[in-house]
């Protein structure tokens, strides 16, 4: 008998081993209920980047009378995915990735632009198609370009290149040439926040681009190239050298440095290294977060990614965000139709926290200097190509980080473990 | 955390009479109980053991959105054992990936914990000061571990200017900064580390308790008889404390085996794959897009800890028979 309860005790027990092995860590799955006249919206957006947005949506209440339920959450993925599995997802979702966009489109989850009042001509004289054609699914489009920044910058502090009489490198030699000066003068020419994986991937992206071109790029993201080719190789050993052990201040330490740490390194009120590769949004975090005495083009200011093969000039490696819709309510087409009118984007851009792709919103509404500048580099490119590291799908995504990262602190291994994720590669990309 | 549901799910019976005897009385007697825990029973039905099949299933499948969708046989489990060189890489030795990072965890962290708990329950119920020394021990337990996450970047940071730890070991030692979190070798034990400040309080605690409830005349009747302090310990005391010890280590294991908050915070289970854990991997697996495989490791989670759930509960019935 006292078997038999030790029985029951122990499957008791075996269950509640099994709530702490199946219960999400995710975030919270607090839902809003839909009102008549609003519209729920999620995304990860935080700190400047939410407060642009809460802007916009204000702007658009007070045009329309419809409110909105803004939910931010970084950890957007899991979120949805629960919600959704739950068939409780919100009005309108805010996604940064194109493959985990197309994820949900393939999943049937998603309303094409077409059922929300937006006609191919109509998205083809804001975006470019190249932006668009990214979220096709079976010839519809499944979210419209929202928000979005240059990858593809160089961040320094003017005055020490004053100092040094050093002058923004034109071609990756050139940027070579910069590492090592400031490396014989005793500086750490680089601050890498590697600690998060995905600084490193953009670093590669820009590197891949202009070695091997936009069109090797795509392929190469979208499983038509092998990441096992020898232009990826030959990528990689420009990505390990300019990011050398001494360049960036110790390998280890970098991998140690998260990436608004790294910003810190640079433009902190004591810096410790020279320059940074990231995106636009880096002068809003540095500005407004790391240091607020900075100045615009006299303590913070970036060039463009220089050149490496001169025959592919200098593209931009673009990171940005797509609206998507969930339900195709009236007030979600309406709020879809003014976030990609040039009014919507003209009041997200003067915020100085973003850069729009609607091509119809004028320059002459950036407010900040920088988001300026990065807004012409945006519109003269030749080649505007969308982040890689969104293009795999997911699971790849985290895998392509950690890569990266070994690759970084191991260069030996390059091709060891580029062999290792492509076998990743084969069977996600198979699907 | 994890025993408490099970003295309110024991079926009620009154001492002596022993359940299921064809007895008309013992028939009301099981009805009256069935119906006193039907209200607990249904709670666990649908919060435990619903999702619980609904996992077991949906990780024979590939798991889209999350839901079961066709059967695919046994082959995340085989890809999990012997594809993964994430999860477990045995092409060398020792082996590799997030489950021996998990053994690590495991033997790290509950040895540390446990030493140190029962150390300073020890000491501290010598001091004078008792209950502030405990107060101070115990706080970071009511800390959330993403919270004593950031607080250990901050001490693990390189930048001697931000990182305590490299500014101790900097400036007063003059050794060069250590990267704790960038260095593959050292970041699973860094992130150990900070655990076990969270946890050691508890231990401590809950080991003082029972050392308050040893007789004092057991030790007394050991001092009389010649026994000195550390004999005092290693004899009387810490057989008394045996099965108190083997509750926390359960309570340690289980927290081991399903720790992911904190590697969350502090790597992501990075420099590269190097800090990853087995609940790391069901997470990123389950919401990177691949339910059935995140499946899969949540049951081989599962089936981990089964035994060590068993032998506690048996530990608990014996003593408590005696």
């Amino acid at each position: 008998m006292t078997k038999r309860r030790l029985g029951v005790l122990a499957a008791v027990a075996v269950l509640v081993a099994a709530i702490a092995a199946t219960v999400s860590p995710g975030g919270s799955a607090k839902t809003t209920a839909p009102a008549a006249g609003s519209v729920s919206i999620l995304s990860l957006w935080g700190g400047s980047e939410k407060d642009a947005f809460l802007k916009v949506t204000a702007a658009f209440t007070k045009k329309t009378g419809v409110k909105v339920n803004y939910e931010t959450n970084r950890n957007y993925e899991p979120a949805l995915r629960t919600k959704l599995a739950a068939g409780n997802p919100p009005d309108i979702a805010i996604i940064p990735s194109p493959a985990i966009l197309l994820s949900f489109a393939k999943q049937g989850a998603l309303k094409d632009a077409g059922a929300l009042g937006l006609s191919s001509s109509y998205l083809k004289a804001r975006f470019d198609p190249g932006l668009t054609q990214l979220v096709t699914y079976k010839g519809k489009v499944y979210g419209v370009p929202a928000k979005g920044n240059s990858k593809s910058l160089v961040w320094y502090r003017p005055q020490e290149f004053k100092k040094y009489k050093i002058t923004p490198a034109k071609t990756f030699t050139q940027l070579l040439g910069i590492s090592k000066k400031f490396d014989s003068k005793g500086k750490t020419p680089w601050a890498v926040g590697a600690g998060d994986g995905w600084p490193l991937t953009d670093w590669f992206e820009d590197i891949y681009i202009r070695s091997a071109g936009p069109v090797k790029y795509q392929s190469l993201f979208t499983g038509k190239t092998k990441f096992t080719d020898p232009s990826v190789v030959k990528a990689m050993n420009l990505y390990t050298t300019i990011l050398s052990d001494k360049y960036v201040g110790g390998l280890e330490n970098a991998l140690g440095t998260k990436f608004v740490d790294g910003i810190g390194k640079v433009f902190g009120t004591k810096p410790s290294a020279e320059m940074y590769v990231e995106g636009g949004f880096v002068g809003g975090i540095a500005t407004q977060q790391t240091n607020t005495k900075l100045k615009p083009n006299r303590d913070i200011k970036f060039f463009p990614f220089p050149t490496i093969n001169p025959k592919y000039g200098s593209p931009v490696v673009f990171g940005g965000d797509y609206v998507v819709a969930f339900k195709d309510s009236a007030e979600v087409k309406q709020f879809v139709k003014y976030v990609t009118s040039a009014a919507g984007g003209k009041v997200w851009v003067s915020t100085g926290a973003v850069t729009s792709p609607n091509r119809t919103v004028p320059l002459s509404a950036y407010k900040s200097p920088l988001v300026k500048a990065e807004a012409l580099q945006i519109q003269k490119t030749k080649a505007i190509r969308y982040d890689g590291s969104d293009l795999l799908p997911s699971t790849l995504g985290a895998d392509w980080q950690s890569a990266l990262q070994k690759i970084f602190k191991t260069p030996g291994d390059t091709k060891k473990i580029l062999a290792d994720f492509q076998k990743k590669a084969d069977r996600e990309f198979k699907k | 955390m994890s025993s408490q549901p099970v003295a309110g799910t024991m079926p009620k019976r009154s001492p002596g009479q022993p359940r299921g005897v064809g007895s008309e009385q013992s028939g009301k007697d099981t009805l009256q109980g069935l119906l006193f825990i039907s209200p607990a029973l249904a709670l666990l039905a649908t919060m435990i053991i619903y999702p619980m099949i609904s996992t077991i299933r949906v990780s024979f499948s590939q798991g889209l959105g999350l839901v079961y969708d066709g059967w695919i046989g046994l082959a995340n489990y085989k890809e999990l054992l012997s594809q993964d060189p994430d999860f477990l890489d045995r092409s060398h030795f020792p082996p590799s990936g997030a489950l021996a990072n998990n053994v690590r965890w495991v033997v790290v962290y509950i040895t540390l914990s446990l030493v140190l708990g029962l150390g300073l329950a020890v000491l501290t119920t010598r001091v004078r000061y008792e209950s502030m020394m405990k107060a101070i021990i115990f706080v970071p337990m009511a800390i959330a571990a993403t919270a004593v996450g950031l607080i250990w970047l901050f001490v693990y940071s390189p930048d001697p200017n931000i990182g305590v730890l490299n500014a101790i070991m900097h400036g007063w030692l003059g050794i060069k900064p250590i990267s704790w979190l960038g260095r593959e070798s050292t970041v699973n034990y860094a992130i150990i580390m900070s655990y076990v400040w969270a946890s050691t309080g508890f231990v401590m605690v809950v080991l003082s308790a029972a050392i308050k409830g040893i007789p004092q005349e057991v030790i007394e009747a050991a001092r009389t008889d010649g026994a000195n302090e550390w004999a005092i310990f290693r004899r009387v005391q810490l057989p008394l404390l045996s099965l108190p010890i083997s509750v926390v280590t359960v309570w340690l294991f289980i927290n081991v085996i399903k720790v992911f908050d904190i590697i969350f915070v502090m790597t992501q289970g990075g420099p590269g794959t190097s800090s990853r854990v087995i609940a790391y991997t069901m997470y990123t697996q389950t919401f990177g897009g691949r339910g059935g495989y995140g499946a899969a490791v949540a049951v081989f989670m599962l089936i981990l800890m089964i035994p060590f759930m068993a032998l506690n509960i048996r530990r608990f019935r014996s003593e408590a028979l005696t």
